[in-house]
């Protein structure tokens, strides 16, 4: 049985009513999961520990985190990132932060100490947060921090990211870790947040060849993504032999996200979904955990969401969605509720230069396993 | 961006009574291809690898030996730049004589070298990213006070500018590219549409069927 973890505390990761990073997404998410009739059985963690936190961030980042968090002043807290249009300060957002670090930890936890294979923590993902600097709606890295308990019980992680942002923080935090390789598919930090993440960020000293970015050129569709997909992750895992995965499942690389420019449809995410779990059959003798990440379209991200609750469950996918789910969030979707689990056909409007485009993404994943590979063999 | 910014200081330099093959030995050895040639620690001329490979090389008349002098073959009276030169200057002045390299000079010592390379590198820092954030790609009618109009915008929301790139584009126009310490540029991009700006980057998604 697959474990999903969740506490109703996560849902106080809340930047405020207006903020893109939004628990109601979750909320949304599950309300669908229940009004399909499935009854979702949720673990619940215990708030990650101010040590555990340590093992990441610095004392002096995580003591501001602390005072603002109890409402003190912090006259330099822009400088850490904190109080930022992206990162408003609330009162309790280091506990808040904890839980979700703390969920991610227990998913850890059952994969190594309980022997599950696939786990899903609903919720976290902030794959933005550096050592020192809160960014993107991040503030305690819950996968680096996740991901160094694994190393540190000598399970090698192999981290992969879909995320449509550059997963800045966890190959930062990790970057010279040869315990961990990290590939990151994202929008090209040419034009998107946070701006790195080419394939020349390869990873320094004994991890040189294990941090892998694949930039990919704005108005990407599935076809393409999953091209380049198929071409550098089974060969990465393959060389790597990683004894666990821990996959970012962000849902923003989806057409109707407002804040990037990916072309994804839902059943691009079944597809890439389902590749995993098969990896993690293949390689990692099924253990996966799950986090959530970005997602900022309400309907996008809850559908993706259910997907992935249900391809963990070996559940059926239905094909329309319930009435009652669409009128009780039908103002959230702006009158509009999806009637169906599956984006319709097409989705959105034609992407002209789609050969250009994948044309240079293939050369992307190309250079990147040439560049790659030299540190491999 | 000034020269001391962006130069290789101190900068290697050779005798002129160095033999060619020693001064090319040197190069290999230090990754280099200019060398400042010093007489008595006074800037005499510069060599690079390209002047030795072709005053041994066949393709001249009467090719010198590998036991050939620098003084022979190196460029004498260089021109040289100063640290507190602007780089655009010290490229312009570079592109305009063909050049590789400049010997930079205080007082009439040679305290560094600025390179072609050093120019590319000095590109990469102007336009790349050493903080998370996101692109925001303007065009701007070529008038006093637009730029402002659009920073003091930014301002008001708060938002830091890690750098900003500004060219002319045709007769009346100007393109602005910012880096912006945000995530939300789409949003930031809508606003400055209702604000009349025009904004090439984030463009509007294509719109969902």
């Amino acid at each position: 049985m697959p474990s999903v973890i969740y506490h109703p505390a996560y849902r106080n990761y809340s930047f405020g009513e207006q903020h893109s990073f939004s628990p109601l997404r979750v909320d949304i998410m599950l309300d669908l999961l229940e009004s399909l009739g499935h009854r979702v059985e949720t673990i619940e963690p215990e708030p990650a520990t101010r040590q555990d936190i340590l093992g990441v961030h610095s004392d002096y980042y995580v003591r501001r985190v602390e005072t603002l968090s109890a409402g003190g002043d912090v006259p330099d807290c822009a400088d850490y990132g904190l109080g930022t249009p992206d990162n408003p300060i609330f009162p309790g957002m280091d506990e808040a932060a904890r839980w979700l670090v703390g969920g991610a930890l227990h998913g850890a936890r059952l994969i190594w100490e309980k022997g599950e294979k696939r786990v899903l923590q609903l919720g976290g993902g902030l794959h933005h947060a550096l050592r020192n600097i809160a960014s993107g709606f991040c503030i305690y890295n819950d996968l680096a921090i996740a991901i160094n308990w694994l190393t540190g019980h000598g399970l090698w992680v192999a981290y992969i990211d879909i995320d449509v942002h550059h997963g800045d923080g966890v190959q930062q935090i990790l970057y010279d870790d040869k315990r961990v390789m990290t590939i990151s598919f994202h929008e090209s930090g040419q034009y998107l947040f946070p701006g790195t993440g080419e394939i020349h960020e390869l990873g320094s000293g004994a991890g040189r060849g294990l941090k892998l970015n694949v930039p990919l050129e704005p108005f990407t569709e599935g076809e393409s993504y999953l091209e380049v997909f198929d071409q550098v992750v089974p060969a990465a895992l393959r060389q790597f032999r990683p004894g666990v995965l821990v996959v970012q499942a962000g849902a923003d690389a989806h057409f109707a996200d407002p804040l990037a420019d990916l072309m994804l449809a839902t059943r691009d995410y079944e597809a890439i979904f389902r590749r995993i779990l098969g990896w993690a059959d293949e390689f990692t003798a099924g253990r996966v955990l799950f986090t959530l990440g970005g997602g900022y379209s309400f309907s996008a991200a809850a559908r993706v969401w259910a997907l992935l609750y249900l391809l963990i469950h070996d559940l059926p996918l239905p094909t329309d969605l319930p009435e009652v789910w669409r009128s009780r969030w039908s103002r959230i979707f702006d009158g509009q509720p999806p009637a169906a689990l599956h984006d319709p056909n097409p989705g959105h409007a034609e992407i002209p230069n789609r050969e250009e485009i994948a044309h240079r993404n293939r050369q992307v994943a190309k250079r990147l396993l040439e560049a790659a590979s030299h540190y491999w063999f | 961006m000034l020269v001391r910014d962006i130069m290789s200081s101190p900068a290697v330099s050779i005798p002129p009574a160095m033999t060619l093959e020693d001064a090319y030995r040197m190069m290999q050895q230090k990754g280099i291809r200019h060398l400042p040639v010093l007489d008595e620690g006074r800037l005499v001329g510069v060599i690079t690898d390209r002047d030795l490979r072709l005053a041994t090389s066949t393709f001249v008349r009467s090719p010198l030996s590998l036991q050939g002098r620098v003084s022979e073959v190196m460029c004498g009276e260089p021109m040289t730049a100063e640290a507190g030169d602007p780089v655009e200057d010290v490229a312009f002045r570079m592109r305009e004589r063909k050049i590789g390299c400049l010997p930079v000079m205080d007082d009439g010592q040679l305290i560094g070298i600025v390179t072609g390379v050093d120019l590319l590198d000095a590109l990469l820092r102007m336009t790349g990213v050493n903080k998370p954030s996101g692109r925001l790609e303007v065009r701007l009618p070529d008038h006093p006070g637009e730029l402002a109009r659009l920073t003091s915008f930014l301002s008001h929301r708060n938002l830091n500018v890690h750098s900003i790139l500004t060219y002319p584009e045709g007769r009346d126009s100007t393109r602005t590219v910012l880096r912006i310490g945000s995530i939300e540029t789409r949003a930031l991009a809508n606003d400055l549409r209702r604000a009349d700006f025009e904004v090439l980057w984030p463009p509007e998604k294509p719109c969902p069927r």
